[in-house]
């Protein structure tokens, strides 16, 4: 028998409150080894890891890359996978590979058969795919059943086409199926963070509302903390709620600490939309067990009638290249919003001779408004500033064309009132212009309603 | 007084991302009663610093956290040619020197 088949056993058999461990939110940024020790004595019954989001924008999600390095990903799936194994207790993560489509589920896949290698370790793997195949998201445009919501364009057949990976956010239907079917490890491609926490509770009849509350809560380790941190936290659940306690003892989760975890990257802290239903936190209570551990209660669900997905795609738009100078020359500062404009058309003069404007090239000032989505326009002129200008083009070669040319034109730019003659701008180093790779943009967040959800996520086992 | 003298956290971030959240969050109820009272947390005023229609500016207020929260339309998709901040987490300079 297999961990998932173990504990589903004992806990049907036994009725008690069930433990979860939130190892790491992002995993792959490192796990702290101490308070990770410590959640493993308090024996949970699984332990879960968030391992993606939409959050970190559209380039590892249209490149197929993960956003963390090899090393500290290998190290903390072998920390996460060991542990898992000595307790025999099924792991579970979710949002594989930073963007969960196939590239960054793959990856996954490969460092863990790498790890059980090298480390001599067998287990039976579940793995869930949530890409969303070409031509079913065609058809279900043609039928009406892609909307779009946060007043993004309606969705087209071209978008579908260009898009480099499309993936569905996965409920707690794959994962369900994956526990039942008795296995160590379970690998989600891109699924909502609380699938990897409610899905076995929910199996075993724990009330959904609650166990999708402390889902959302532990799925960001220990951020719902004063102070809040990246250290595991370990819930104790049961038919009425559930405590939270963080395995660092520094962190102390409060009442009020953890009922604002609630607004955390969330625009309603009240109702949150889920594919399988409605969290429902209005009548949410949040109680201190003691300084530094809090229980919680009161959240309600709704299934839903009409299952809905949520669709995640970008698409490659060109290659990126920048130039990095700095200006410390009041003059030049104080005009630099009308200058810069004026050595992009220079340098559109020079490379579209007999070249189509097949680029973007933009600068951005930081000292004045390079940060600021909104900026005031009466700030005194700093000292010195920072100025990046960014060319989207084509190919690596067209932009790195544009930059380079505009490096040339902007170190010797004339302006009225210019003293510093020699140079308009410092380089930190040389080359300056920097060739930054393909760049990528969201062009798919849509809603898919589907009859079937559990139909687009096949569980796949193998014996690793 | 000033929202950064009284407020415990004053924050921004994407939630998800084509909106952008504000959260304000207070060491006590009664500096959270005397802000989330206040028209300078208004959407109009908020909308002006923002300058976005105050119409598309959501407040919420959330007692048993201590905090309001704000919620806007970001002008640009996370990540999208020229956005200046992909995380949304820093975009809360306007609110910090609004008087209370």
């Amino acid at each position: 028998m297999s961990a998932s088949g173990r504990v589903l056993a004992e806990l049907a058999h036994r009725q008690r409150p069930i433990r979860l461990l939130g190892a790491s939110g992002q995993l792959g940024y490192g796990i702290p080894a101490r308070s990770f020790g410590a959640g493993l004595e308090r024996r949970p019954d699984l332990i879960g890891c968030d391992m993606g989001s939409i959050d970190i924008g559209p380039t590892y999600l249209g490149k197929g890359e993960m956003a963390t390095s090899p090393e500290a990903t290998r190290r903390d799936l072998r920390r996460v996978l060991r542990a898992a194994r000595d307790l025999d207790v099924p792991l579970v993560i979710g949002s594989a590979g930073s963007a969960g489509a196939a590239p960054h589920l793959d990856a996954t896949l490969d460092l863990l058969r790498e790890i059980g290698r090298t480390d001599g370790r067998r287990f039976r793997m579940a793995t869930m795919r949530a890409d969303i195949p070409r031509g079913a998201l065609l058809d279900a445009i043609g039928s009406g059943h892609v909307t779009s919501f946060d007043g993004m364009p309606d969705l087209t057949r071209e978008e579908v086409t260009e898009a480099a990976n499309i993936v569905g956010q996965m409920g707690m239907g794959p994962f369900r199926r994956a526990l039942a079917a008795d296995v160590d490890v379970i690998v989600a491609g891109r699924a909502c963070d609380t699938a990897i926490f409610a899905s076995l509770p929910a199996l075993l009849g724990f009330p959904i509302g609650l166990a999708m509350h402390m889902a959302k809560i532990i799925e960001c380790g220990s951020l719902c903390c004063v102070p809040g941190g990246r250290d595991p936290i370990l819930a104790t659940l049961d038919a009425d709620g559930f405590v939270l306690e963080s395995m660092n003892p520094d962190r102390r989760a409060t009442p009020t600490s953890v009922a604002a975890h609630s607004l955390y990257e969330q625009s309603d802290p009240f109702t949150m939309h889920e594919p399988d239903g409605t969290l429902d936190l209005t009548h949410a209570h949040y109680e201190a067990v003691d300084d530094r551990r809090t229980r919680v209660s009161g959240a309600a669900w709704r299934d839903t009638t009409s299952p809905t997905l949520k669709l995640e795609g970008a698409r490659k738009i060109g290659e990126r290249a920048v130039l990095l100078c700095g200006s410390a020359d009041p003059r030049f500062i104080a005009q630099c919003k009308d200058l810069l404009p004026k050595v992009a058309e220079v340098v559109r003069d020079l490379v579209c001779e007999d070249l189509p404007m097949d680029y973007t090239l933009r600068f951005r000032v930081y000292g004045i408004d390079g940060v600021r989505m909104v900026a005031p326009d009466d700030e005194p002129s700093p000292g010195e500033v920072f100025i990046m200008a960014e060319c989207i083009a084509p190919t690596r070669e067209r932009a790195s064309e544009v930059v380079r040319s505009c490096k040339q034109f902007l170190l010797h730019h004339g302006y009225p009132g210019r003293l510093s003659t020699a140079g308009n701008v410092a380089f930190p180093f040389t080359p300056p212009e920097v060739s930054l790779g393909p760049a990528y943009r969201f062009n798919i967040y849509h809603l898919l309603r589907v009859d079937d959800p559990d139909a687009l996520f096949p569980v796949e086992i193998e014996d690793v | 007084m000033k929202l950064s003298d009284i407020a415990q956290v004053i924050r921004t971030k994407n939630a998800g991302p084509r909106r952008l959240t504000l959260d304000i969050m207070f060491g006590s109820d009664a500096d959270y009663r005397r802000v989330a009272q206040s028209p300078a947390l208004g959407a109009a005023n908020i909308g002006r610093l923002y300058r976005v229609p105050a119409e598309q500016v959501t407040i919420i207020p959330y007692p048993v956290g201590r905090a309001i929260k704000i919620v806007m339309a970001r002008a640009m998709m996370a990540g999208d040619p020229g956005d200046v901040d992909v995380y949304g987490a820093q975009q809360h300079a306007p609110l910090l020197g609004i008087e209370i």
